[in-house]
């Protein structure tokens, strides 16, 4: 079970108050319109699948449900950051940073 | 067990909820709020404040739960919209909420029972106020001056966080207030 820490509640909670939102720092395209079948599909469905950390958004479903964006490090678990939405990752080691 | 109830539960009587949110930034905002409901809005992060017979909780960064005796929260709505100008919202949530208070001796092991959230005192001291898991619902929990807590729970769920509180206290002792 993780405890992670609310941005905004601002004190580490149970994941069991939590919901998992899926890769963090996707960029809907300007022009959809502009784009190839391949080029909406992989902005749609492809997803970096990082092995070690991984930029990620969770939702605070049972508390002041809010999202915000997580450093988590897929083998370990590990939460090595944790910041609003809106807010750009402090590094780019990832490689889904934005 | 003991003759004296380790837990007392508690159903208050229905109130005027509004759902606020706003800038907290903004200082028209805040004065403006504070001008209409006599209430210093919270701006840190899981506190709340009484204010008369009202009640202000924090429920997110932007976000509050104005809780008012029955029946003035429609006079209020209309005149927090004269009042506020730009981006907020004020949406009566007056039917949505059940307020339930549980104090006696054994209050905190109820809790411990129902939520993942630490409410000992040190965590958890008046002033406080958590949405968590309650049981497999959730809920709005308030520590009071008194020791006792108050919690808001969706009114659908009410009669399942009654019976919950019923099923975790039998071993303590309870009342019905």
């Amino acid at each position: 079970m993780l405890r992670i820490r609310c941005p905004y509640c601002e004190e580490a909670r149970s994941e069991e108050e939590f919901a998992y939102a899926g890769e963090a720092h996707i960029r809907r395209p300007e022009d959809p319109e502009a784009l190839s079948d391949r080029e909406w599909g992989e902005y749609l469905h492809f997803r970096t699948n990082a092995r070690g950390p991984h930029r990620e958004m969770w939702v605070h479903a049972a508390g002041c449900r809010r999202y915000f964006n997580v450093l988590r490090d897929t083998v370990s678990y590990e939460i090595l950051d944790v910041y609003p939405i809106g807010k750009a990752p402090s590094d780019d080691s990832t490689g889904n940073g934005a | 067990m003991s003759d004296r109830p380790g837990v007392v539960l508690r159903r208050e009587p229905a109130r005027g909820c509004l759902n606020l949110r706003g800038n907290p930034r903004d200082a028209g905002f805040r004065n403006a709020v504070a001008a209409v409901t006599g209430v210093e809005l919270p701006v840190e992060s899981c506190t709340w404040g009484p204010a008369g017979d009202a009640a202000v909780y924090w429920l997110g960064p932007d976000e509050w739960l104005l809780v008012l005796p029955a029946g003035r929260e429609a006079d209020v709505e209309r005149r927090l919209r004269e009042a506020l100008a730009g981006s907020f919202s004020v949406v009566d949530t007056s039917g949505t909420h059940c307020f339930l208070n549980l104090s006696g001796p054994a209050r905190g092991y109820v809790l411990q029972k129902s939520s993942p959230y630490d409410f000992h005192p040190r965590n958890f001291p008046a002033g406080r106020c958590v949405q968590t898991v309650f049981a497999k619902a959730s809920a709005l929990v308030a520590a009071n001056p008194d020791g006792s807590f108050d919690l808001v729970v969706r009114r659908s769920y009410a009669d399942y966080v009654r019976d919950w509180i019923a099923d975790a206290e039998e071993e303590y002792g309870f009342a019905r207030g």
